[in-house]
């Protein structure tokens, strides 16, 4: 076991943990993040989604050693009271069934709004064309990136 | 999240006063499924006999204890609109904490489409009766008639006056008046909540990651555990080495449970990594030599040598041998298939001498109080089971073995256990939805009317219920269903039956038997049409033009099929070309169903095909109707979801099994659809009855049908297995 220094969510957080536990478990059972999901632990459902310096990246596929570089958000730290504009626009569109799989939706639209403010369907596959929900909320999740990009572009 | 009843009340008296009014719930609603029949619908409400409650209390606050599992089909939103619109509350004061089984909460399993249908009434009166009562209160404070009030938005008003007062103001003096059994009803005229759109109460927890999952269960001192079951079901350990898995840090024990071997760590990963690290020597079974094409050979021998009658009108095989008959002869199959719900099985135990606290994303909680009562030789009131959000049920999560898996580990470990399965475990130990396979004989008289109608199928029994018991009869009954219940009047027509005992667990899974066998039945239609050169949308009207049947126990609105077949139809442009790019097919299909004799839907897919085979179904029509509507975006969400769980089984998703072995361990190879494959989906909504009806299942079975319709509208090719793939379609 070893000492571990993370930033996330805007604070250092320290842990101990094998080097190669990934980022996932260490927020999940190390310091209690567990808004963020596991749902494959390989890196093709999205569920572990987090935004690495503003990038998505799937925490089951990083190592706590990995993650000493760099700043982490979880879906607890988008925002202090939910309100960030994803986070609205999937309320505003009832996006969610069970649930499980859209902090990792979120976050990945939060990154891909960084990139491309205004995105085309187009776009919205190529970003979230790897996350899976088994509930099938993939229409409103596609209206909820469209709005959210409107909530962002207008400074709502 | 929990309460009992207790609580809610040394609450009230805390607050000074509540108003705590009881909902009587019909006990007929099976609490715990114990056979296939009780998936259905629970009958009409009848006799109401247990009673659970709802609380108002002096702020104004109204809590209604929810007492079905919320699995993303938004019961947790649905039901109190229902108690909220009778009782007029203002919808911003309704809370709902989750119930835990016992004497008031006998009845929260959660499957069947059932739980708005069996709570419609009983919830109404509840609402409608502390709405009486708070009516009376304000009435009597004022010294005025109570007629001449008024309840509106948590408010009881007399305009003659002015005076208006607020619910919480009236609760004191409501809870001293004896509680009415025969309050007025609200008409459908005057609903304001039912029928709009809300949005879900956990949705703000949900987008902000506080929503808590059972995975996100955390007791204090708890460990996790990682449990190697044999790769074979049916299988179990031999032995097992745990020296290396010891030497995993974080590892603290390896411990032998009935269902494998248990390694328990500080956290979940090192369970994991333990787990991989142990050395099992398996015993494993009867089916370690047997590949998928093994369990087919059973279904086909069963359909030829044990199907039994469970329908017969005319003497359909003497019809199909009729001079001038034509006959026709089909074979679909339909495979295993997996539910794989993104939160994995999982579940969390404490034990203490005498009593147990149980922490589990379950669809039959009362049958998980019974189970663990009796393993721990305690009363069931010495268990608590708490019921976190589900991350997907879909069937699956009736059935428990994880939870009983915790309560194992945790009596060996003695401290509080979370056991998790990893994404491999929940595939390769499922309660899959058995293989089947749905031979249809069709015979077309001289004028190419369908005449005689010979349907046989064949699967394997849902060892959920136990072992197969060939004498009793709701193993044959009603069965199956989509078969027995088919509604199209012909004029000989037989129903058969084969059901085998199962190699593997099987369960339920999102609507049972309708989807394997409306597929067939429905893609068997088009053959028919095909066939006799007619349109599948005229022949399916003309099949449903008759009297209304009674099948079974149930009479059969044939209006309602026809109103949806008409309006997916003409909402999809049905008949109308449908321009193609150079290299690509385009083509439609249609197809419908009835649910239990209930909800009706109908659907119509628009694919693509291209030559080197690929579909992609680019937009489906969905014309739907479970009577009277709640939720308005709460229902087009549990249809666009059955679609794309539809999608997954004609196009992407199943299980196949090599020595044994289930062959798929992850959504890699068990492909359910992403957003990129996600038609465009469009939802039309009748509301053909004034009850409502369940709408969590029946959207799913039309989707198969229509887009394999579709692909041989496309095509003309007719391709008889699910899931369909690229290479039955190359150009």
């Amino acid at each position: 076991m070893r000492r571990f220094t993370i930033r996330v969510n805007g604070e250092r957080r320290t842990f101990e943990a094998e080097p190669e536990m990934p980022l996932l478990w260490a927020l999940r059972d190390r310091l209690g993040l567990t808004g963020t999901k596991y749902g494959c632990g390989v890196g093709v459902c999205g569920a572990c989604t987090v935004l690495r310096d503003g990038r998505a990246v799937r925490s089951c596929q990083i190592s706590v050693l990995e993650a000493a570089r760099g700043r982490f958000t979880t879906i607890e730290g988008l925002s202090r009271d939910g309100t960030h504009p994803c986070q609205r626009a999937w309320i505003e569109e009832d996006v969610a069934q069970c649930g499980f799989c859209q902090p990792g939706m979120i976050l990945e639209t939060a990154a891909l709004l960084r990139k491309k403010p205004l995105p085309s369907d187009g776009d919205i596959d190529r970003a979230l064309g790897e996350h899976v929900c088994r509930c099938g909320s993939y229409p409103r999740v596609r209206r909820a990136v469209h709005t959210a990009a409107r909530f962002t572009g207008s400074g709502r | 999240m929990t309460a009992t009843r207790r609580d809610v009340l040394r609450l009230g008296l805390i607050a000074g006063a509540s108003l705590v009014v009881p909902i009587r719930f019909d006990a007929l609603s099976p609490a715990t499924p114990r056979k296939k029949r009780d998936l259905k619908p629970a009958p009409d409400p009848e006799r109401f006999r247990h009673r659970q409650w709802i609380s108002i209390d002096a702020s104004g606050q109204v809590t209604l204890v929810v007492h079905k599992s919320e699995m993303g089909q938004g019961v947790r939103t649905s039901l109190p609109m229902i108690l909220a619109e009778e009782l007029e509350a203002d919808w911003r004061s309704v809370v709902v904490v989750q119930a835990e089984p016992g004497p008031d909460f006998p009845d929260m399993g959660t499957s069947g489409s059932d739980a708005v249908e069996s709570s419609w009434l009983p919830l109404r009166q509840a609402g409608a009766s502390a709405r009486a009562l708070l009516i009376e209160a304000a009435a009597r404070t004022w010294k005025v008639p109570a007629f001449d009030c008024r309840a509106e938005a948590g408010t009881v008003r007399h305009d003659a006056s002015g005076r208006v007062a607020p619910y919480g103001d009236l609760v004191g003096a409501a809870a001293r008046l004896p509680i009415p059994t025969d309050a007025p009803l609200k008409s459908a005229a005057e609903f304001r909540l039912i029928g709009s759109r809300v949005r879900r109460l956990d949705g703000p927890a949900i987008v902000s990651g506080a929503a808590v999952y059972g995975l996100d269960v955390r007791v204090p001192g708890m460990l996790r555990a990682a449990i190697a079951r044999c790769p074979v079901p049916g299988g179990h350990a031999l032995s097992f080495d745990a020296s290396a898995a010891k030497r995993i840090s974080g590892v603290r024990e390896v411990a032998s449970v009935p269902s494998g071997v248990a390694v328990v760590a500080d956290d979940t990963w090192s369970a994991f990594a333990g787990r991989d690290a142990l050395a099992v020597v398996w015993d494993e079974g009867e089916n370690a030599s047997h590949d998928s094409a093994i369990y087919w050979a059973r279904l086909e021998k069963a359909l030829d040598q044990d199907a039994r009658t469970t329908r017969s009108e005319g003497d359909a095989k003497a019809a199909l041998g009729a001079a001038g008959v034509r006959r026709i002869d089909a074979e679909y199959r339909f495979p295993f298939q997996a539910h794989a719900t993104v939160e994995t099985m999982n579940a969390t135990a404490s034990l203490a001498p005498g009593k147990a606290e149980i922490w589990a994303g379950t669809q039959s909680p009362n049958g998980l109080q019974a189970r663990v009562a009796k393993l721990l030789s305690i009363p069931p009131a010495a268990v608590r089971v708490h019921v976190p959000l589900l991350g997907g049920g879909f069937g699956r999560r009736i059935a428990n073995d994880y939870a009983i898996e915790a309560v194992e580990v945790a009596r060996v470990v003695g401290r509080p256990v979370q056991v998790v399965w990893s994404r491999q475990d929940d595939m390769r130990h499922d309660f899959y939805q058995p293989a089947s396979i749905t031979r249809f004989s069709g015979g077309l008289d001289a004028r190419g009317r369908v005449a005689a109608w010979w349907h046989r199928s064949s699967t394997f029994h849902l060892t959920l219920f136990g072992p197969l018991d060939v004498n009793d009869p709701d193993t044959w009954g009603e069965n199956p269903w989509g078969g027995f219940d088919n509604p199209y009047g012909i004029p000989a027509l037989r129903v058969e039956y084969a059901v085998q005992p199962s190699p593997v667990p099987t369960g339920a899974w999102r609507a049972v038997d309708y989807p394997p066998t409306v597929f067939a039945r429905e893609s068997f239609v088009d053959e028919l049409a095909r066939a006799s050169g007619r349109d599948p949308l005229g022949l399916r009207r003309e099949l449903l033009g008759g009297p209304n049947p009674t099948i079974g126990k149930r009479v059969i609105d044939l209006g309602r099929i026809r109103r949806v077949l008409d309006l997916a139809a003409d909402k999809a442009g049905w008949g109308t070309p449908l321009p193609a790019a150079s290299g690509e097919r385009r083509g439609r299909g249609i197809a419908c169903n009835v649910y239990h004799g209930r909800t009706v839907a109908a659907q119509v897919a628009e694919v693509t095909v291209r030559r080197d085979g690929h579909v992609s179904v680019d937009r489906i029509v969905c014309a739907f109707d479970c009577g009277r509507i709640i939720n308005r975006a709460g229902l087009e969400g549990q249809i666009e979801s059955g679609i794309v769980w539809g999608l997954a089984a004609a196009l992407f998703t199943r299980i196949t099994f090599r020595k044994g072995r289930v062959e798929q361990g992850n959504y890699r190879d068990f492909p359910v659809p992403r957003l990129p494959d996600c038609p465009k989906i469009e939802i039309h909504l009748v509301e053909g009855a004034d009850r409502p009806s369940g709408a969590g299942e029946q959207p799913v079975p039309p989707t198969a049908p229509a887009i394999a319709n579709a692909i041989f509208a496309a095509t003309g090719r007719r391709v008889r297995t699910l899931p369909i793939r690229p290479e039955d379609l190359i150009a």
